[in-house]
């Protein structure tokens, strides 16, 4: 070899290799010849991989000449191979039609961090698609989530299976995600149900019981993960405009004005996808004149999306949003004497004058990055980082109250599959929340955590075994150490799966129950630095089965949770203070069934849910075994819909019975909630139109104390896509 | 078809009895626990007037500590509309010493250190008129039903502040 070849040599050793190296590319596909999206394509005995785009296209470079076997596998169809001879310095194409697994059971991805099969999941999952969604017609996300089984709302708190109750939005007992990222207040530690619009989110998983193994903190009671559309190929459009308005007080000596209120809003989405970038940005503006006196909402957002794929198997996501809300504050109804109460013991659609002119500015936002990876077919990681924004200001006729939030998150997570019936995940997980606030103070709370969890397939069976340590700190004193494990167990078992889980959940105090200084009624609200986490043991077992070829499934869960030194506020008589505490030990447990039924009559589809809850605060000092404050015994739903070719028609009914016990107002009178709604919908080509009847009885109840529940409204959405 | 209908009129009947009117009521209501009876307001009512609540103690208060030891919570209030107002008070069961009006001032939010500047005795209940003691001897027993005609008056000509009562400060800590 000549000198001149050997320098070249040194040089470009790829180039020489190049000599024996081939192209492959190709297509994966569906049955139906659509492409499949980020389905993996490698070289068995080779690390080289890559991944399809959106069109379903693939491309591997430098693949060695010669004979190698090429496969493609994609969740939710089963893999294909095919042995190929690379010729050197040229191109060979290989299309894969993959076939898609029989009554497959939908993919999830929030109960383990990672996409799985539902029916490998070890704890109950409750799935609210983008097509329930629309076809419901709802307007907000917390009225679609407020749907899911064994899910209640109250006053925009949530409970699965009765976790939070009631404690006007502070300290939430379940997570709420976006994307996966945690998204719950920094300071109070609720949830800003109006983060996104409805229209933005694909679907909702609500995992139930404690999921602190993988979530840590607040996911006590169970985890609400929004996970957004993704950006279609080209240039697309979406406009939707919705319209309605609210029934009047179904009695006259109840009415407080004089015309209809109206609710109305837009919002419009504009995409652009070709790979290696795609990106969606939203904005939205929505006024409601409410269904109360001083009830008005004016609300704005812009949200933003946006992926770059860096590499065939690495990929980057940006996304954003920002809502501001000013609304004003019905916080109590008028009882006699406290308005115009026209000889009526309480007017409810009314407000006592006391809180007349109160209203509340509430600005929110995120911010987050996510870079995932797939390097091999065994591996694969993802890091993101995240800022929650909060910031609220209450006009108050007896004083104006701020709040200033912000949580800072940050996760690196890796998936390994070593075998094909093993995969574990690991991660850490770091959070910074701090708040400035006249009635919170100027605190600072930092979490630190550790996590893994790993899953193995013993015959029919797959165990699961997993725990995370959580390092708390306020203000940056000591740490305080959590650990939550979980246990589980899913079994197949002919057309059923049986699951098992016991798990451990916690809830740090939020900065806002630690270090609240204000007035309630006349009466101060002391802090308590000393606060400890919540902590709960959450046992379910479950089983799932397919009837008539699968077009009924039922699912049903027995669950038990232990649950001490649940925070609550207590009035102190000495002090005449009240003050958060970490005081009650609570017994919840119950059942949950869930039936659905597709296509079981031409072009009808129905589902039944129901949950028993017996939820107690056990006997502690003087104190008796009681019922939890606003908690349901039972909570049912029932839902049909009739589709024909482009328009359907549904109803849903939900029930929920008379709280056995309430907080402060023990004596005001209160009812089940019975609540039905109707909804039609109308397809033709890129307009879609939506109907939604809700509380079409106009059933007058109340789930919070002194707090009218919504009476009846129509809305029409119509929504233009292109 | 018809058992559609059956349903849809089996489900409106169902969803009948949500909250409807409720007269303010002029007798201890059904299945109530508490005391009720009637309020008459003497004198003009104060510029500065907040509100007025009605509150019951077990025991006559000891000390200006114990003044927040009342019943219920929070406690209902009294309407100025007119003269005379019929209250309902839900009570735990049990022997109550000291039922009474209590006038609170508009202000700032109260603590026990300006209590004595916002909140004034009313009035209270009484066995009878001829009753002189300082803070009445009315005393109500509460037994599962409600207790009626617990009658009394709201003289804002004639109210007593804090000190009236407990003229050293001894906050209890």
């Amino acid at each position: 070899m000549s000198r001149r070849c050997l320098l070249l040599f040194v040089l470009f050793p790829a180039g020489l290799q190049a000599q024996a190296t081939g192209i492959v590319y190709g297509a994966v596909r569906d049955t139906t010849g659509h492409g499949v999206r980020s389905a993996s394509v490698s070289i068995t005995g080779s690390r080289l991989r890559t991944n399809t785009g959106s069109t379903g296209a693939y491309r591997l470079e430098v693949v060695p000449a010669g004979p190698i076997t090429l496969e493609a596998a994609a969740l939710g169809f089963q893999p294909e191979s095919v042995a190929v001879n690379v010729t050197p310095n040229d191109s060979t194409r290989v299309d894969f039609t993959l076939r898609a697994v029989q009554n497959l059971a939908p993919i999830v991805v929030t109960a383990g961090k990672r996409q799985q099969s539902l029916q490998d999941v070890v704890t109950s999952v409750a799935l609210m698609t983008d097509s329930a969604i629309a076809r419901r017609a709802v307007n907000s996300i917390d009225e679609a989530v407020d749907r899911a089984p064994g899910v209640q709302f109250l006053n925009g708190q949530a409970n699965i299976r009765g976790s939070t109750g009631y404690v006007q939005g502070l300290g939430s007992r379940v997570l709420l995600l976006v994307d996966g990222v945690p998204a719950n207040q920094g300071d109070r530690g609720g949830i800003n149900w109006d983060l996104l619009p409805a229209d933005a989110v694909e679907r909702v998983e609500v995992v139930k019981g404690a999921g602190s193994a993988l979530y840590g903190s607040a996911a006590l009671g169970g985890v609400v993960n929004l996970i957004t559309r993704d950006v279609p190929d080209d240039a697309h459009a979406r406009v939707r405009v919705i319209g309605g308005g609210f029934a009047g007080p179904p009695h006259d000596v109840w009415k407080f004005r004089d015309y209809t209120g109206i609710e109305g809003g837009v919002d419009v989405t504009a995409s652009w996808g070709r790979d290696p970038f795609r990106g969606a940005v939203a904005a939205g503006t929505r006024h409601s004149d409410g269904y109360r006196q001083q009830d008005q909402r004016d609300h704005w957002q812009v949200a933003g999306k946006g992926q770059y794929r860096l590499d065939p198997v690495t990929r980057l996501d940006v996304s954003g949003a920002w809502a501001s809300d000013q609304y004003e504050v019905p916080l109590s109804w008028c009882l006699r004497g406290r308005c115009d109460d026209r000889g009526q013991a309480y007017q409810p659609f009314m407000v006592d004058t006391s809180g007349l002119g109160d209203h509340t500015r509430s600005d929110k936002g995120y911010l987050t990055a996510v870079v995932s990876r797939d390097p091999s077919p065994t591996v694969s990681w993802l890091a993101r980082a995240s800022w929650l924004r909060t910031d609220f200001t209450d006009f108050q006729r007896a004083g104006n109250d701020f709040g200033k939030a912000n949580r800072f998150g940050g996760e690196l997570r890796g998936v390994i599959r070593s075998d094909p019936r093993q995969v574990v995940t690991v991660g850490g997980e770091v959070a910074f929340s701090d708040v400035t606030s006249d009635i919170f103070g100027v605190h600072t709370q930092a979490e630190y955590a550790a996590y893994g969890e790993g899953e193995h397939r013993l015959g029919a069976a797959r165990l699961t075994t997993g725990a995370r340590i959580d390092f708390l700190a306020v203000d940056g004193g000591g740490l305080t150490a959590v650990v939550s494990p979980r246990l589980g167990a899913v079994l197949a078992a002919g057309r059923g799966v049986w699951r098992a889980s016991l798990g451990r959940g916690f809830r740090a105090p939020s900065l806002a129950e630690r270090f609240v200084s204000t007035f309630v009624s006349g009466i101060r609200v002391i802090p308590d630095p000393s606060l400890r986490p919540e902590e709960a043991w959450t046992a379910e077992v479950g089983h799932a089965r397919g009837f008539a070829d699968d077009r009924v499934r039922v699912d049903a869960a027995l669950f038990w949770t232990e649950a001490r030194r649940l925070i609550e506020p207590v009035f102190i008589d000495t002090l005449a203070q009240i003050q958060f505490q970490n005081l009650a030990r609570a017994r919840l447990a119950g059942l949950d069934l869930s039936l659905s039924a597709a296509s079981l009559m031409p072009r009808l589809s129905a589902t039944f849910a129901y949950t028993f809850l017996y939820a107690r605060e056990l006997a502690h000092d003087t104190t008796p075994t009681r019922p939890l404050p606003f908690r349901p015994r039972h909570l049912l739903t029932l839902d049909a819909d009739y589709a024909l070719g482009a328009a359907s028609v549904g109803a849903a009914f939900r029930y929920s019975s008379r709280f056995e016990r309430v907080e402060l107002y023990e004596t005001d009178p209160r009812v089940a909630a019975k609540v039905v709604d109707l909804h039609a919908g109308w397809t033709r080509g890129p307009l879609a139109a939506h109907l939604l009847v809700s509380n079409a009885l106009n059933y007058i109840y109340t789930l919070v104390p002194r707090t009218l529940a919504p009476v009846r409204k129509v809305t029409v959405a119509v929504t233009w896509t292109y | 078809m018809r058992l559609c209908v059956a349903a849809l009129a089996a489900l409106v009947v169902a969803c009948n009895g949500g909250l409807g009117p409720a007269p303010a009521p002029t007798s201890c209501p059904k299945n109530f626990t508490g005391i009720c009876g009637t309020v008459k307001i003497r004198g003009a009512i104060p510029d500065s007037t907040d509100v007025v609540y009605l509150v019951a103690y077990h025991t006559f208060p000891q000390s200006r500590g114990d003044l927040f030891n009342f019943v219920p919570f929070p406690p209902p209030t009294v309407s100025l509309a007119d003269t005379t107002y019929f209250y309902t008070l839900p009570l735990p069961n049990g022997r109550y010493e000291w039922v009474l009006a209590v006038w609170k001032k508009q202000g700032p939010m109260l603590t026990i250190a300006n209590a004595d500047s916002l909140l004034r005795e009313a009035g209270y209940y009484k066995r009878s008129d001829a009753d002189t003691s300082r803070f009445g001897a009315g005393i109500v027993v509460v037994n599962s039903i409600g207790t009626d005609s617990i009658d009394f008056v709201v003289d804002f000509t004639n109210m007593h502040p804090v000190s009236f009562y407990f003229p050293a400060v001894t906050v209890r800590r």
